[in-house]
């Protein structure tokens, strides 16, 4: 159907490259360099602890236990601190720091927006809520599950309202979005403060240890329960990667190209919902990863999704890896939640951004 | 779905359009053929965009129907409607620092699946679009950098890219300097004359005038005039969408449709006032005059003379003499008629020859005379002070001013 060609456009007869331009092919080093150093900071913030267990033995145990290496042994005691103990908890942070630093890297791309994150749409608010009524009702005593289903339904909830509330004559204008989800987040964070009222000693210590973000403890059945619906979000977002850079360009102009953006949208709000309540459930409200790992990851790799989403996710692991195990080492016998440590880096960050955007550069 | 229309590109039929009880469309009805290049005027607020919008899919209208290519747009997938018709917006802001050739590369979206990458194809198709729109050397560049007449050029090349048979752009010279500004036009012109119809919304009338095969003129959310260029673009349609006093004419030394335009005003009183002046004396005094409101008349002019044309662009009534001739006494008849008419007599600073010193006269008969002094007369006087006598004649009951102060004295 289309009747034209480059002679009757008066062009000249030119075949033009095909190649894909060099500025995406030197991007695509940092992701295998990312992994590698992934690799190495599992197995360093394993190998560190109360107990030192040299590096090499470290990496022979975890790949003795997950089958790789046969006839090997070890000092008494070390295969179960390393496997038992200490590798589930780091395998925690590393799925929830991908989970967080994807989401964030999503929700920056899709409301154009690049200081939002998990906590700015409520979602981070709604699945305290639901964590406090669980705790309140003192279900989380009898399942493992409780809790974490409590926070989803929360997300969920709380991500919902805010949509719909946005939502003005079929479309959703980013302002309204980022407003009605700050109003959401408060009017959420008073309901968690009645239910806390109620509540009595050890359930107030047990919602601390959870608000605080706390990754210590954390054994396989938190691997388990993370690792299904983090890593299949995540794979299905990085399947809305090209969506996502169109989305960029503006609501209309994505809709101009046949992009559904209001469906699309709705899709990529579940799924980030989903991969918080999941991380959020096992590991308490770790703030700021979600914000400033896509920024900085944006800053070497450039905007596009297709390259930033699995950069982010990989950059967010060690990130939180990183943190978690500065908050072990740090000398204190009550233990730091690995949340304050984000928060203390994080926040400056973010006050750093704030100030870059005012002298009107680009905060990007 | 057909439409029975075989040979449209858009069949819009009784569109309504509104936003919470708003009515921004009011039942458009507007068939637009294959080839054709659609001129989208109106006044700010017209709904120019708002139609656009509709017809490329992006807002879901409340009634009527809208067929592009015989697809009701309303029940077709937006992939679908984005590989038939491609929409260039008025504003857009990139805040994030996407490379050119990526921006472009975004119009074939509606060609790829879900897990599909771009082929080397649709890089040669959005490369051999940035190179008709002259981006291709910068196509790393990132759009956050470039200045708003090249990001322009760099989605113009996207909306190519889509490689649609109907094109909208809206507002499209909207940042662009004098260059760049008539070269999306003329890009518009060759593609419309390979077989793609192209409908632009677009402020500036001289633009659209020159270029656009077919205009549509609209007022608030109505279309109120749609044809040739010459059957839409008259002064009392203008001065119906615009409210402004147009008028309409070739430009003498363009050839082309050129317009003036001034706001009405109300309120005024208008009186009769005649001029006298010839050899290009007359012209801005006319102009004056006619934004004030007045009612003009002017005489004796001669054929060829630009004052004489300047009459005829305002429309007002002019006595004409025959070339070459002298004044003869039925025209001096008919200028002393005007005169005496006129509540108001203007003598334009123009020369004085034997040819019009019977106009000279005729400005005795004035009930009153202002007289344009910018140059002394004797500079202007060929008739060797035969017309000079008359001249101070006259400067004695008369006002005299210079034609940058003739408000005052009006």
């Amino acid at each position: 159907m289309k009747m034209y060609n480059q002679n009757e456009l008066g062009m000249k007869e030119e075949v033009f490259s095909g190649s894909k331009p060099k500025h995406n092919a030197k991007k695509k080093i940092v992701l295998p360099v990312m992994l590698a150093v992934l690799v190495l900071v599992l197995i360093l913030a394993t190998a560190i602890g109360a107990v030192y267990i040299p590096f090499g033995q470290t990496a022979r145990i975890i790949l003795k236990n997950i089958g790789l290496l046969k006839n090997a042994t070890f000092q008494e005691g070390h295969e179960e601190i390393i496997f038992y103990v200490r590798f589930p908890g780091v395998l925690v942070a590393a799925l929830v720091g991908a989970g967080l630093a994807t989401s964030g890297a999503v929700m920056q791309g899709m409301f154009r927006n690049p200081m939002a994150d998990p906590g700015i749409l409520g979602v981070s608010s709604g699945a305290g809520l639901g964590a406090v009524i669980a705790i309140a009702l003192g279900l989380n005593s009898k399942s493992m599950l409780i809790l974490p289903s409590f926070a989803a339904i929360g997300a969920l909830a709380a991500s919902y309202t805010v949509f719909r509330l946005s939502k003005r004559g079929g479309r959703i204008p980013v302002l309204t979005l980022v407003l009605s989800g700050i109003a959401v987040s408060m009017f959420l964070g008073a309901m968690t403060s009645i239910v806390l009222t109620t509540i009595h000693g050890d359930q107030i210590k047990e919602y601390l240890f959870w608000t605080t973000g706390g990754l210590t403890a954390r054994r396989w059945e938190h691997v388990l329960m993370a690792v299904i619906p983090i890593t299949a979000c995540i794979a299905i977002l990085l399947a809305y990667s090209r969506d996502l850079n169109i989305l960029l360009l503006g609501e209309e102009e994505a809709q101009a190209v046949g992009l559904n953006s209001t469906k699309t949208r709705k899709i990529l709000l579940v799924l980030t919902s989903i991969t918080t309540a999941a991380a959020v459930s096992v590991s308490g409200n770790i703030s700021f990863v979600g914000l400033i790992v896509p920024h900085i990851m944006r800053l070497i790799i450039g905007p596009d999704h297709r390259i930033l989403l699995p950069v982010s996710a990989v950059g967010g692991s060690i990130f939180l890896v990183v943190c978690d195990l500065i908050a072990r080492i740090i000398p204190n016998p009550r233990g730091i939640g690995v949340g304050i440590i984000t928060s203390v880096i994080g926040a400056p960050y973010f006050l750093f951004l704030l100030i870059r955007t005012r002298k009107g550069e680009d905060a990007i | 779905m057909t439409t029975g229309h075989k040979d449209y590109a858009v069949v819009i039929k009784n569109l309504d359009y509104s936003i919470d009880d708003v009515k921004i469309l009011k039942d458009i009805n507007l068939c637009v053929g294959r080839g054709e290049f659609v001129g989208l005027i109106g006044p700010n607020g017209a709904g120019k965009t708002t139609l656009l919008k509709c017809i490329g899919g992006i807002y879901s209208y409340n009634s009527g129907e809208i067929y592009v290519n015989h697809l009701n747009i309303k029940h077709t997938d937006c992939k679908k409607v984005a590989r038939e018709v491609s929409l260039m917006h008025q504003n857009t802001h990139i805040t994030f620092p996407f490379p050119a050739i990526d921006v472009v590369l975004t119009g074939r979206y509606p060609y790829l699946k879900r897990f599909e990458t771009e082929s080397s194809e649709d890089y040669r198709i959005a490369r051999k679009y940035m190179s008709y729109t002259d981006t291709l050397k910068f196509e790393s560049k990132p759009v956050t950098n470039m200045s708003g007449g090249e990001r322009q050029r760099v989605l113009f090349a996207k909306v190519l890219t889509q490689e649609t048979d109907l094109i909208l752009l809206d507002e499209p010279t909207a940042s662009l300097d004098i260059s760049h500004e008539e070269q999306i036009f003329k890009y518009c012109n060759e593609l419309v004359a390979n077989g793609k119809t192209a409908i632009v919304a677009v402020h500036d009338l001289k633009l659209a005038s020159r270029y656009c095969s077919r205009l549509v003129l609209m007022k608030d959310g109505e279309i109120i005039s749609d044809g040739s260029v010459e059957e839409v673009l008259t002064p009392e349609n203008l001065s119906v969408a615009y409210g402004v006093r147009a008028v309409v004419y070739k430009n003498r030394i363009t050839g082309l449709l050129d317009f003036y335009t001034h706001k009405l005003e109300h309120g005024k009183s208008r009186k009769k006032i005649h001029v006298i002046g010839g050899g290009g004396s007359a012209s801005g005094i006319i102009r004056q005059l006619f934004e004030y409101g007045h009612e003009v008349s002017t005489g004796v002019l001669f054929p060829g003379d630009s004052d004489l044309q300047c009459a005829d662009v305002f429309g007002i009534k002019t006595v004409v003499s025959e070339p070459f001739n002298g004044i003869s006494e039925q025209y001096f008849n008919k200028n002393v008629e005007y005169i005496k008419d006129a509540d108001l007599t203007v003598l334009c600073n123009m020369p004085f020859g034997i040819q019009n010193i019977k106009n000279l006269e005729a400005a005795s008969f004035a009930k009153n005379l202002v007289i344009i002094e910018d140059d002394p007369p004797m500079s202007r006087d060929y008739t060797c002070g035969q017309a000079l006598k008359i001249y101070e004649k006259l400067a004695q009951k008369a006002i005299i001013t210079t034609s940058a102060k003739l408000h005052e004295v009006i």
